[in-house]
């Protein structure tokens, strides 16, 4: 990026898209014609793009037939299968969308209103019924009837969200081999408060570990603020920013960066900062809790995670004796769902193969599983009935083909194997927390960030210029945060608030009907 | 470069090898300049995917205004300037001066050898250079806390959340990093001078330090002028490495870090508006284009002989 100007860079990423994709539409129809040939019944075609946290295979050929001889003898669908890393994946399915390149189903990884408002998806609620019939009722049944609340827009239902464990309770994870040094019982650990003692218990008996590590990886998602956002009910409506929330259920936006709940929050990570349970240096360390958890420096760090089996994955990735707490419930708002959402580009040609494909993707127990785990016997072998192991000398790392760790991305959680040794009541349990987690009363509301473009990209700069060193303890609450308060209203933080306030009350209004 | 002839229109046979000697630079530029020039007007469209891009609303200049929405504005807009100026004049100096030292140096070898050395911070990317950067300023382990500040006695220094200090460190990062590549140019043309000029002063009694001043500078002039013009023309646009990466993105520091180009990205980092990135994008080149023809303009009048065109 160095020496180009970011807007001509882009541009020339789409002209240069645009060159290509004329390439590629030909080879499409090339490929279309010889297909015809050979079965004369109508076999449509669609890309299909996955992202993955393991490592990408060089060849998916044979996975892709297996996938395909799945897809076309029920749904009578060809897929064209693409497998992209996290860090490549939204960049490559925005790049496709951008140049027209053919790219039917995707999945958000966040971005949900961002691809609505500039209509890069296709509506599906006429097709829903008719070639979506199982997939509606598996997400009624796991879910509740109002899962797809998140992702409808004007009457328009625009994805499906992945059918997972979605509640994301805050805990503190923590080395437990630390914690029986320092002489505390785990059992001391129940809330929030019951954290600086055990801090300074481990700061006392091992003065070179960090009690707390850093928890700024990424500003608006820090263990911090998602602590404030489940113990205190906290529905950040849609947009990252923070500046238009509700706070419990009085339906009034506002501010909350000038709200107690966060204020408090603040001179808790403050005190604990001035007590030394922080690096200094937390604020801008690109050191992430894990890495510091893992090579022995650091002791804890807050995290949300579904499940009781947290512990267990954490201990074999680290290579520490590694335990978890909840320390504060999970708040359902329409992100917390609508965030991991598979979708169907706007410009695909084939939106009805589309659907049947997504249909099976949540209910078809051996479609899932092919794409996750491979083929049966090269990849992978059987347990027992929900379990499978890697075939004999091999680990995630040599199997020919493996997207595992992209679990619960695809369709429902409950059809999904589950690498040996991890216990099914874990899935069940789940489940059983979608549907008993506190929900938001503005659920399914979605903000039209439309009319304040301006004044958002204008406050995104104001929170990552200020939050980072807030929520990390590192400067003085009461001199900062009024600034940083005047700064967002300059900003256009107000203009933000009415907006969302507006379509909030619009919404309810809607809703009572 | 002085001296201009003017010649009469050659026949195309003699030209035409130099033709095909431009061709590819020519096929690059036409490629990598001039067609994504034409995608200038979705800087004044409101880009939706359904309609296309070409059949998107035109929204006038209503992309442009997130830039001008803060306080920031202001910020970002003189250290973009100020930065970038301090770049040109310290770094045409210290470039001049490596230059100067080195044509002096008259064993081919060492000469060699500190060229190579000169250029060198030049093929270091800029992640790396904030790596070492953060080696040296870390508040815990870093060097100069570490190992200069606290020995010494003296209080340390949370580097990463001072701004004041940064105006100076960027400066000093970017002129370690450029001027012995910048350098070069100069280099080369001191060593195209007549060397005859230098011994006819030589006996007339001119002593270095007066050659140095006599010839090597008012020859380098027109040189000093065209290289200075064109880095006119990015004085809008910021080394995105250098402004985001090197100060680690923190927070603190943005009232001395953030540039245009820093404040683009961090905003639209969330939005994904091409639309918006393509105003910013536009909005640098037209000040950095208006920039070139002042200044130009300006040079013109001074000394024609020296104008760039």
């Amino acid at each position: 990026m160095k020496n180009k100007g970011l807007g001509s860079l882009l541009l020339s990423m789409v002209i240069c898209g645009s060159l290509l994709s004329a390439c590629g539409g030909n080879s499409n129809t090339s490929s279309k014609n010889s297909g015809d040939t050979e079965a004369k019944a109508k076999v449509a075609e669609i890309v299909f793009a996955l992202p993955s946290f393991n490592r990408i295979p060089d060849d998916l050929s044979k996975v892709t037939e297996a996938i395909n001889a799945i897809t076309t003898a029920k749904i009578g669908v060809k897929v064209d299968f693409r497998l992209f890393g996290p860090a490549d994946y939204a960049q490559k399915v925005n790049l496709a969308l951008q140049s027209g390149e053919k790219m039917d189903v995707f999945t958000t990884l966040g971005q949900f209103s961002n691809y609505v408002s500039k209509s890069q998806v296709a509506p599906l609620e006429e097709l829903l019924p008719e070639h979506g019939k199982e997939l509606t009722a598996i997400l009624d049944k796991d879910f509740g009837p109002d899962i797809l609340k998140t992702t409808t827009m004007d009457g328009h239902i625009y994805g499906i969200p992945v059918n997972k464990g979605m509640a994301l309770p805050t805990n503190i994870i923590y080395n437990a081999d630390m914690l029986a040094e320092a002489g505390v019982a785990a059992d001391s650990i129940q809330s929030v408060e019951d954290l600086p003692a055990v801090f300074g218990a481990v700061k006392q008996k091992l003065p070179d570990v960090v009690p707390f590590g850093p928890i700024n990886v990424n500003p608006t998602d820090t263990g911090l603020v998602n602590w404030m956002k489940g113990a205190s009910k906290v529905d950040y409506l849609t947009d990252t920013t923070g500046v238009g929330v509700v706070i419990g259920d009085n339906g009034k936006v506002v501010n909350f960066y000038e709200s107690d709940v966060f204020k408090n929050g603040i001179q808790m990570m403050r005190d604990w900062f001035d007590a030394g349970y922080l690096q200094k240096d937390t604020a801008t360390t690109t050191i992430t809790a894990m890495e510091m958890v893992s090579s022995g420096r650091g002791f804890s760090f807050l995290g949300g995670y579904s499940g009781m089996e947290v512990g267990k994955q954490l201990s074999a990735q680290v290579g520490k004796n590694i335990e978890t707490k909840r320390i504060a419930p999970f708040y359902f708002d329409t992100s917390a769902v609508n965030s991991v959402t598979w979708m169907v580009s706007s410009t695909s040609k084939e939106t009805e193969a589309a659907v049947k494909f997504l249909n099976l993707l949540y209910t078809d127990k051996e479609l899932i599983n092919t794409i996750l785990f491979g083929i049966e016997g090269e990849d992978y072998l059987k347990v027992d009935e929900h379990h499978v192991k890697f075939p004999e000398g091999m680990d995630a790392n040599t199997v020919p083909y493996t997207a595992m760790l992209s679990s619960g991305i695809v369709g429902s959680e409950s059809l999904q194997y589950q690498l040996e040794g991890i216990d099914w009541s874990d899935v069940e349990l789940k489940l059983k927390e979608n549907k008993d987690t506190a929900r938001s009363p503005y659920f399914g509301f979605i903000f039209d960030q439309g009319q304040v473009k301006t004044q958002i990209s204008a406050v995104n700069n104001v929170v990552s210029q200020f939050l980072p060193a807030l929520v990390s303890g590192s400067v003085d609450p009461e001199t900062i945060i009024p600034k940083f308060i005047s700064a967002l209203k300059d900003a256009g933080a107000e203009a933000i608030i009415d907006s969302k306030q507006q379509q909030l009350d619009a919404w309810l209004a809607a809703q009572k009907q | 470069m002085t001296a201009r002839r003017k010649s009469p229109s050659k026949p195309l046979k003699k030209t035409l090898p130099l033709l095909i000697l431009a061709g590819p630079g020519l096929l690059y530029f036409l490629i990598n300049s001039y067609f994504p020039m034409f995608g200038v007007f979705i800087a004044f469209k409101d880009v939706n995917y359904a309609k296309g891009i070409f059949g998107s609303d035109w929204i006038g200049f209503k992309n442009f205004t997130f830039l001008f929405q803060t306080s920031d504005a202001w910020i970002m807009t003189r250290n973009t300037l100020l930065y970038n100026l301090a770049f040109i004049a310290l770094g045409t100096v210290v470039s001049i001066i490596i230059a100067i030292l080195m044509s002096e140096l008259l064993n081919k070898l060492y000469s060699k050898l500190f060229m190579t050395g000169l250029i060198l911070p030049n093929l270091i990317s800029m992640i790396v250079l904030s790596l070492l950067v953060f080696a040296f300023l870390n508040a815990d382990s870093g060097f100069v806390n570490h190992s200069i500040l606290r020995p010494l006695g003296l209080p340390e220094i949370n580097w990463y959340s001072e701004a004041k200090y940064w105006p100076y460190l960027l400066v000093l990062i970017q002129i370690w990093k450029t001027a012995g590549y910048g350098s070069i140019v100069y280099f080369a043309s001191i060593a195209g001078i007549d060397k005859s000029i230098y011994e006819s002063a030589k006996i007339d009694g001119a002593g270095k330090l007066k050659q140095i001043r006599m010839i090597t500078l008012p020859l380098l002039k027109p040189t000093i002028i065209v290289l200075v013009l064109m880095s006119m023309g990015r004085i809008f646009n910021s080394d995105f490495g250098l402004f985001y990466q090197v100060p680690m993105n923190s927070g603190a520091l943005y009232s001395t870090t953030q540039t245009i180009d820093t404040y683009v990205y961090r905003a639209l980092m969330q939005l994904n508006d091409i639309g918006m990135s393509a105003a910013a994008g536009l909005y640098q080149s037209l000040v950095g284009f208006a920039l070139v023809l002042t200044v130009n303009a300006i040079v013109k009048k001074v000394n024609p002989e020296n104008a760039l065109f």
